[in-house]
Parts: C-alpha cells; structure tokens; sequence
C-alpha cells in the first residue's frame, strides 16, 4: 500500500490545524458541559432519592391511639396499645406482609469511654435494619436474628453517637453502658441523607435487640410496628387488614381512625416518584436542548470551514485528484477532530466529575452541598451523545466535499 | 488529438440563460501551438475549461486522443487532468497553505508516484524555471511571475502531453510575461501540443496557429 497520501493528509492537517483547533474546541467545550450538565443533574436526582428513602423504602409504621367511636356497648375514648404479640399475629394473619417488626425506645443515658450523653434508645428486632435502611460501616454489622433468639446485649449505634462517644476511635466491638447494663458494639450506621424522620436523625439512634431492651425498659406496650409489604401497591390493603385483625382483638371499629394510626410512606412515595420523573424528564428535556444547540454550533462551524476550502478542492479537481482522496481526506479529518474533541472533553468531564466526588460532605446539616457534589458520570450519556453529534458532525464535515466532487471541477474553482 | 465538434456551452443563471458558445468546431493536431485570442466575454475561458475537462459542455462531441470525453467517468476525467493535460490558470490557483515544492508534487503524489521519483521531478522543474531556491517558500512569498512559473511546474509535473494556458500572462508584467512564453515555447520545441488563450498580439506571435473567437464563435 502506497502510504504517502495519508502521510500528505496529515500534513496538509498540521497546516490547517489552527483552523481545526477552533472546531476541537468547540467539540471539547460542548462534549465537557453536556457531560458536566448531565451528571450534575444524575446526580442530584440521585440524591434527592437517597434522602427521601433515608427513611427505608416501603413502609408502614402502625401507633396505637385512642377510639373516637363506641363499639359493641364499648364507650368512645379508650386507649388502644399495641403488644409484641401482636407483631406475631399480624404477621401469621396477612400474608401480604413481607417482613415486621416492634419498635419500642426512650430518652436514656448512654455512657462509653467516661462520656455521658442522652439519646433515643430503641428495641427491635433484624428485620427493622433491611426495612429502614440501616447501612452498617465497614467492619460492623446491623442486629440480627441471633442476637434476637439469644438475647445478646449489644447494640447498632448511628454515626453521631458514635463520634461522640469514642471521637474517631472504632467503636466495634466495645462496650456502651445503658442503666448500668454494658452492651458491645457490633455495628455503626454509615452516613446517609434523611430528609423524614421520627426521633431525630439515625445518626443520633442506639438500637438494641428487642428481649435486650427490654431489661432496661420494662413497659410490656410497644411504640409501634414497622411493616414492610411484599409489593408496594397492597399497602392500603394492609393498612385495612391491620385495622379489621387489631380492632377484632383489642375490640374498636375498624373504621375508626384514631383506634390506631398509620405513617404510610409508601403512599408518600408515590408522590416522590411523580417528582423524580418529573426532574429525570426535566433533565432530559435540558440535555436535548443544549445537545441541539451544540450541535447546531459545532455543525455550523464544521460545515463553514469545509466549505471555506471549495477552491482548495476545485484546485485539487484540476490537478487530478480522484473523488476518493477529495472525500477521504475530509473523512478523516473530521473523524480526528471530532475523535480529538470529545475525547478531551470526555477526560476532562470525567476527571471533573469525579474530582468533585472527592469532596467531603456534612451529613449533619441538610447542606446543599450534598445535592451539589456528587455528580455522576453516566456513560450511556456519553455514547449517545457521541452518537448524535457525531453522525452530525461527520454530514456537516464531509458534505461540502461530497458536493464538490460531484460537479464539475469548475464550479470549485469559480467559489472565492 | 484534439477534436471538437459542433460544441455548445449555456449558462443558466435564474430565469436567464447565456449561450457562451455557439456550435464550436475545432481540431488541434499533436504538437501544435494554437492561440485562442478573442474579446472578453468571447467564451475562450469557457472553450479551454472544455477542453481541460474542467467543465462540460451543454452540446456537441469533444473527441480527445480517440476517446469520447462524454463517456468518461469522474475518476476516469481527473486521470485525464492529472497525466494527459496540464492547465495554467490567469491566476495561478495555487493551494497557499503549501510551499512551492509541494503544490509541484500534488500531481505526482495523485499520480501515485513514489517518493524518489516526485524528489526528483520536483528539483528538475524547480531548476528549469529557475525557483529551486524558492522551493520552501509559500506563494503568497512570491511575486506573481514567480507564482506562474510554479504554476507551470505543477501543470507539466506528469509530463502531460498537452499544455492548456488561460491568459498565462495576463496578471504579469511584460518581463515576467515573456519568461513564461520562453519557456511555453521551448515546451512546444520539446513536442508538447499547447493552447494559450491571450489577449496581445505579441504574445500570439509566438504560436503557429490562431484562432478568433467573438461571440461564441469561430471566425472564420
Ligand atoms: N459560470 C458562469 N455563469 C454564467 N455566465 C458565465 C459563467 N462563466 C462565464 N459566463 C459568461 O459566458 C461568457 C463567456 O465567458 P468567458 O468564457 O469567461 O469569456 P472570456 O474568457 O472570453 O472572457 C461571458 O458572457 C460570461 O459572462
Ligand atoms: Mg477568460
């Protein structure tokens, strides 16, 4: 093969990359800021979605509370108390519920390391960790099943107990004293947003196994049950079976709704969905539009440059160059720079991106930054957006060549 | 080697068409030195794109070396512009981002010619028009005689058989005018058919034969 026309083309490129650089500019600007647009805005969502599901996906949290009608002879204002044997009932009676659990806790004393401080102690059981999402640290584990039936006394602290106690020691696997009773660490929450809570964050928390808890809390009465459907759209069905089962046994109506309460934040979800598409739409809608208008701008540019050299392709006509060197040589020099362009854009967006990842965030506050500094790069973006404005790219690249050497070599020439 | 016949050229511009030329008939025979002289707007800058294979006329038949140009190929055309002709334009049209030794070799490296062969047909023409220690230099760096004479390195690069010259000297002074016909001249010495279409008489002078051109026509 005679190598000395690619060796020419890259020549006659160096001699014009002034001209190109414009064009590799335009293309790593446009590549860089769609990039960056997009996965500021990925990564937003995305974290607006870990915030609102801070407080686990689906679920339903049940509370006693106190009748507002009379039933069966029964007078109106009763209290209605829920009891760990009901968790066992619920679960037996409705097969629509995927996992349950009790949940009792108070205000405690809770010491380590000759430090005292006051938080919110909770009993409950293994299935509480995977409803609300209770995310150990490395090293660390929720409560478990064991824990439960053998009645360990340890204890799952959030990541603010943690550094208040123990400061940036590792707190697995030491001791935490609570009404005198010494229960080990196992685990410590990882940080996460919540943006809906009962208590205070779970960073603040301190869970025991249930039968634990109960040592230091006598109470037989449980705060609430946590219910976790098997699907997301039975929840108003279970919200209607705890009610008819718990009113059977703790004689109310069913119908009555301060018998018992329910925080359904599956229903909420709902809501949050329609949010969160509406911004993906909202996104996509953005990103179409800046991609339209870079690619109106690159394209612009790539067509007028190629058709500024018309005369350089009449002189080239005149001279004996064939249709393929003409198109060829404009084939590969836009494959180069546009190959150049995104390519710079593409490192720089992704090294941008994940930069910016690097950066610390304060979980305590509900700091903007947290929506801000986590960016994700999303390679799918990347193909299509490659794809489109490349096709483009490639047409308003080659066209004018593809014209020129289609008519009469003097119509190249007459072009000024 | 060049025959035309009965050759007719309209340019349609909107609503407007111009006939160029009207039924031009012509036969130019192997080593001849014709000039083409004619008034401005008399179709010689046409006639020669024709005949260069530049350009397509509307009607008639344009035989050259025994072979239809009508049934040529596009690619089969740039063959013919790059081996058998070699054209020299009123202004020059060289490429301006290349030096004087490239725009020489553009032809060959087309041509596929190797690297020792266009090294050294570059310095051979190069040396004959007297510009070798030109060779690096960009035409916008060279006076306009200079730029012809690089202009007309570049046409005879594959050593074409014929040489077509649209008003060679028409940009130049007289002095550079002449250099450029010493050489045609000797060019047509050496065997080579050429056409030069030109405005002065002196420079007509220097050919056998010439042809009168008014209107599209041939005068007869
Ligand atoms: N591309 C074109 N479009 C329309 N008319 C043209 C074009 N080229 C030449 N003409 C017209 O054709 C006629 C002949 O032009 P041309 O061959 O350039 O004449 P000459 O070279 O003898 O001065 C002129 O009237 C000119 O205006
Ligand atoms: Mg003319």
């Amino acid at each position: 093969m005679n190598l000395t026309l690619p060796r020419f083309f890259w020549s006659e490129y160096r001699k014009r990359r002034k001209r190109a650089a414009l064009i590799t500019f335009a293309l790593f600007w446009g590549t860089l800021s769609i990039l960056l647009l997009m996965a500021f805005g990925q990564g937003m969502t995305t974290q607006f979605k870990v915030a609102f599901s801070g407080l686990g996906r689906t679920l339903i949290m049940v509370y006693g509370g106190q009748t507002s009608l009379p039933f069966e002879g029964l007078p109106k204002g009763r209290p209605i108390s829920l009891y760990p044997e009901d968790v066992d009932d619920l679960k037996d009676r409705i097969p629509e519920i995927l996992r349950i659990a009790p949940e009792s806790y108070s205000f405690l004393q809770v010491s380590a390391n000759g430090k005292e401080i006051n938080r919110t102690v909770h009993g409950t059981t293994a299935e509480f960790g995977l409803m609300r999402t209770q995310v150990p640290q490395m090293g660390g584990r929720f409560l478990n099943a064991a824990d439960g039936a053998e009645g360990r006394k340890v204890a799952f602290i959030g990541w603010k107990v943690a550094a208040d106690l123990f400061g940036n020691e590792n707190p697995v696997g030491k001791a935490v004293v609570i009404n005198r009773i010494p229960f080990t660490v196992i685990g410590v929450l990882q940080k996460k947003i919540q943006d809906s809570m009962y208590n205070g964050p779970d960073a603040e928390q301190v869970y025991l196994p249930f039968h634990a808890y109960r040592q230091i809390d006598n109470r037989r009465r449980i705060n609430q049950i946590h219910i976790q459907p098997r699907e997301a759209s039975q929840s108003k069905l279970i919200e209607a079976r705890v009610r008819t089962l718990l009113g059977r046994k703790y004689r109310f109506d069913p119908d009555d709704r301060y018998a018992t309460s329910f925080w359904n934040t599956i229903e909420d979800a709902k809501e949050g969905q329609a949010i969160f598409k509406g911004i993906e739409i909202f996104l996509g809608i953005i990103g179409a539009l800046t991609l339209l208008i870079g690619a109106v701008g690159v394209t612009n540019l790539m067509y007028a440059v190629a058709k500024e050299r018309t005369k350089e392709i009449g002189v080239k006509l005149a001279i004996g160059a064939r249709r393929r060197v003409i198109v060829g040589q404009f084939f590969l020099e836009t494959v180069f720079v546009f190959a150049k362009g995104t390519f710079w854009g593409f490192i720089t967006a992704f090294n941008v991106v994940h930069l910016i990842r690097l950066a610390p965030i304060n979980y305590e506050s509900f700091g903007i930054e947290a929506y801000l500094l986590r960016p994700e790069f999303s390679l799918r973006i990347f193909v299509a957006y490659t794809v489109v404005l490349g096709v483009l790219c490639f047409l308003s690249g080659i066209f004018p060549a593809l014209r020129a050497s289609r008519a009469n070599p003097i119509e190249s020439l007459r072009y000024e | 080697m060049i025959e035309l016949q009965g050759i007719t050229k309209v340019y349609r511009t909107g609503s407007q068409s111009l006939e160029a030329l009207r039924g031009v008939s012509l036969n130019i025979g192997k080593g001849e030195f014709v000039s083409i002289m004619g008034p401005s707007g008399s179709g010689k800058s046409t006639l020669m794109n024709i005949i260069g294979c530049l350009d397509t006329p509307t009607a008639g038949e344009y035989v050259l070396d025994s072979s239809k140009v009508a049934g040529l190929t596009f690619d089969q055309l740039a063959a013919v512009r790059n081996r058998k002709i070699g054209f020299v334009f009123q202004n020059f049209n060289l490429l301006p981002y290349a030096t004087a030794w490239e725009n020489i070799e553009l032809p060959m490296l087309f041509d596929g010619k190797n690297g020792r062969r266009r090294r050294e047909r570059v310095t051979e023409l190069l040396n004959a028009v007297g510009l070798l220690d030109w060779r690096d230099h960009r035409p916008t760096e060279l006076s306009g005689g200079q730029q012809q004479r690089i202009a007309l390195a570049r046409a005879l690069a594959n050593d074409p058989p014929i040489l077509l010259a649209d008003e060679p000297t028409g940009n130049l002074d007289s002095k550079s005018g002449e250099e450029i016909m010493a050489i045609l001249t000797e060019l047509w010495r050496e065997g080579r058919t050429i056409v030069m279409v030109t405005h002065n008489d002196h420079i007509a002078a220097h050919s056998e034969r010439t042809i009168r051109l008014f209107d599209g026509q041939i005068l007869p």
